[in-house]
């Protein structure tokens, strides 16, 4: 036969893969089963305790940078706002929410654990976080909380006052003598209340999530029941949390929230775990306490505040080309904590529109360096919630950043699902365009091959 | 890929039916990776078996990226690889790593290839470097892009891209009887 006339590829698939034997079935796979079964067990048995988190310092630049933070887990927390979602039973969780839906006001206590890394090229750290938090259907959510810095050794207070009815965040920092002001546009403000109030969207993310019943224990005295969820789409999982594992222990006869236990990592660098305990239902409230009191020698941070990032598809687009004007590329993934790590590492590569940029931050003063800063990464951050929404959503989002990028016009960047047979398409050069689904077969065969 | 993206979900929850069926699915592919890569039957078991039990020991925490069917034989091509590395230093006394278990066996099934085409590919895929022979099968019968192939085998995409198309030649010159045996 002539070399030339050998399809090799053709002849290893039909002639060699095919014929490839295969054992019958014998003794041995049952063996391998059932070592496999056993394995399963053990793992999952071991896994029913939340993990607790290493003991590390988070080594922050300068007080800025630590306000900036704040700033990025307060804009990463409420977006999605926490309640809990689930599928099992279904009956039991639902008369949770029933019962909740009761109370007029409530309040709980919290601790939670970041460790990682803040920053690229920081040192990987701790932060240790306790708060108390009161939600009112009347009047919206305060929390307090202290933060230690565990290098310094000094703690950071904040109280943190969520205002529906004036679409607004205040938060003061104390030891700062600083205040923060941020304004929710109407899709957040929709999309928050809709997640807290409303029982349907909350029956809704149950059925859409996924959970296991752990059976019953007794909590300081009391029958509980427990609930585990490692659904990533919990809380937008994969729009900020790459892994999820939150218990929820509920008061059997009371059929009330009694503790839950929780551990996310949001990126490979970035992980968080916590505890939320001693609910308090019923509680009485005075609008008083969440009215916030702005001491007169409290500064604006940043002076003339701040707007909550836009959750659109043109903020997005946005975020997408501002991102890459700075890099060269796009992002190479959506999930908020390593786009937030990606968009702080240009950095270390920027393109000349980057270096431009810094040579005019570097020649004002530091405040209101930051005010910029936290506006120019407003349309990242736009990015990050938009993706966070369509995954939160349903919407079969998919991004295909790290082989598309800016010159490639006719390749698709991302796409999410808009109806049965339509999708939503950004293409390299970032025009946009509906098509339908075996278009978007043909779309995604034409990508680079990994 | 929907259907896997279920099982794992089940599985991740503890749920023995979807590990089963995950079995079922992927067994045959398990063994053809195996076998093709490895010269000794009762390694081939051992591949299986270690994989299978590897996988559901990471129940809770799996994360599927990419295909089902790729990680199986990634993982299936690493510990094989591994083996023939042990086999290599232990200068095992019957050992060509340049032949394969089908090699060495006198099944029916393996007797049953029954034409000539059939036999030149399978004594020249036995005849090629390991290294090549492993990313043409990850390649070819897993689907499995150049890029997770080198991440899996800690080499570079050139260097993957060189080995499948130098193998592909040297199949193609095995087989039309240029090289001498």
């Amino acid at each position: 036969m002539k070399r030339s006339d050998i399809n090799i590829k053709r002849l290893i698939e039909d002639q060699y893969l095919r014929n490839l034997p295969v054992p019958p079935r014998s003794e041995k796979d049952a063996k391998t089963l059932v070592d496999a079964l056993r394995a399963m067990k053990e793992t999952i048995q071991k896994q029913s305790a939340v993990h607790q988190p290493n003991v590390r310092r988070v080594i922050m630049k300068s007080k800025i940078w630590k306000l900036a933070a704040a700033a990025i887990v307060i804009i990463a927390v409420l977006a999605g706002l926490p309640f809990f979602g689930g599928k099992g039973s279904g009956v039991a969780l639902a008369d949770v929410l029933e019962r909740i839906e009761q109370v007029q006001a409530f309040m709980y206590r919290m601790k939670m654990t970041m460790t990682g890394v803040m920053q690229p090229g920081m040192p990987a750290g701790k932060n240790e976080m306790e708060g108390t938090i009161t939600i009112s259907n009347d009047y919206g959510m305060k929390m307090e909380t202290t933060m230690a810095d565990a290098n310094s050794g000094q703690a950071m207070s904040q109280q943190m006052y969520f205002l529906p009815d004036q679409k607004v965040m205040i938060s003061l920092m104390p030891e700062q003598k600083k205040y923060m002001r941020m304004e929710f546009d109407d899709d957040m403000l929709a999309r928050m209340k809709k997640q807290n109030n409303d029982p349907r969207e909350m029956i809704k993310q149950i059925m859409n999530c996924e959970y296991f019943e752990l059976g019953r224990s007794v909590i300081d005295g009391v029958k509980a029941e427990g609930f585990q969820t490692k659904d990533s789409a919990f809380l937008g999982g994969a729009g900020i949390f790459e892994d999820v594992n939150l218990i929820l222990c509920v008061d059997v006869e009371k059929w009330l929230p009694l503790r839950a236990e929780m551990y996310f990592k949001m990126s490979e660098q970035m992980e968080m775990s916590g505890v939320v305990y001693d609910y308090q239902w019923d509680v009485q409230v005075d609008a008083s306490e969440f009215e916030p009191v702005i001491p007169e020698d409290f500064t604006a941070f940043p002076a003339g505040g701040m707007k909550m990032p836009s959750m659109t598809e043109e903020a997005a687009i946005d975020g997408l080309k501002f991102f890459a004007e700075m890099s060269g590329q796009y992002p190479k993934k959506l999930n908020l904590m390593s786009l937030m790590q990606e968009f702080a590492a240009i950095e270390k590569n920027p393109t000349d529109s980057a270096l431009k940029v810094k040579e005019e931050m570097d020649r004002i003063p530091e405040e209101e360096r930051m005010k910029k800063t936290m506006e120019m990464m407003r349309p990242v951050q736009s990015l990050g919630m938009f993706y966070m929404t369509l995954v939160q959503d349903r919407k079969e989002p998919a991004y295909y950043g790290e082989f598309v990028g800016p010159n490639d016009t006719d390749m698709v960047l991302m796409r999410w699902k808009v109806s049965d047979n339509e999708y939503r398409v950004i293409f390299g050069d970032l025009t946009v365009e509906n098509v339908s689904l075996e278009q978007l077969k043909e779309l995604e065969a034409a990508l680079p091959e990994e | 890929m929907q259907e896997d993206k279920q099982l794992i979900s089940r599985f991740n929850r503890g749920d023995e039916d979807a590990l089963r069926h995950i079995y079922e699915k992927y067994r045959d592919d398990l063994f053809k990776v195996a076998g093709a890569l490895l010269n000794d039957r009762i390694a081939v078991e051992d591949v299986v078996h270690d994989v299978f039990v590897s996988f559901a020991s990471s129940a809770g925490k799996f994360r599927l990226r990419g295909s089902l069917k790729g990680y199986f034989s990634i993982c299936a091509a690493n510990r094989a690889r591994d083996f023939n590395r042990t086999m290599q230093r232990q200068d095992a006394v019957v050992h060509n790593e340049s032949e394969s278990v089908f090699l060495s066996t006198d099944e029916p099934a393996h007797s049953a290839i029954g034409n000539e085409l059939s036999e030149q590919l399978n004594y020249a895929m036995a005849r090629i470097p390991s290294e090549q022979r492993e990313v043409i099968i990850l390649h070819i019968q897993s689907n499995l892009g150049f890029k997770e192939i080198a991440k899996s085998t800690g080499v570079s995409v050139n260097t993957v891209q060189g080995r499948y198309r130098y193998g592909l030649d040297k199949l193609r010159s095995l087989i039309a009887g240029e090289l001498k045996e």
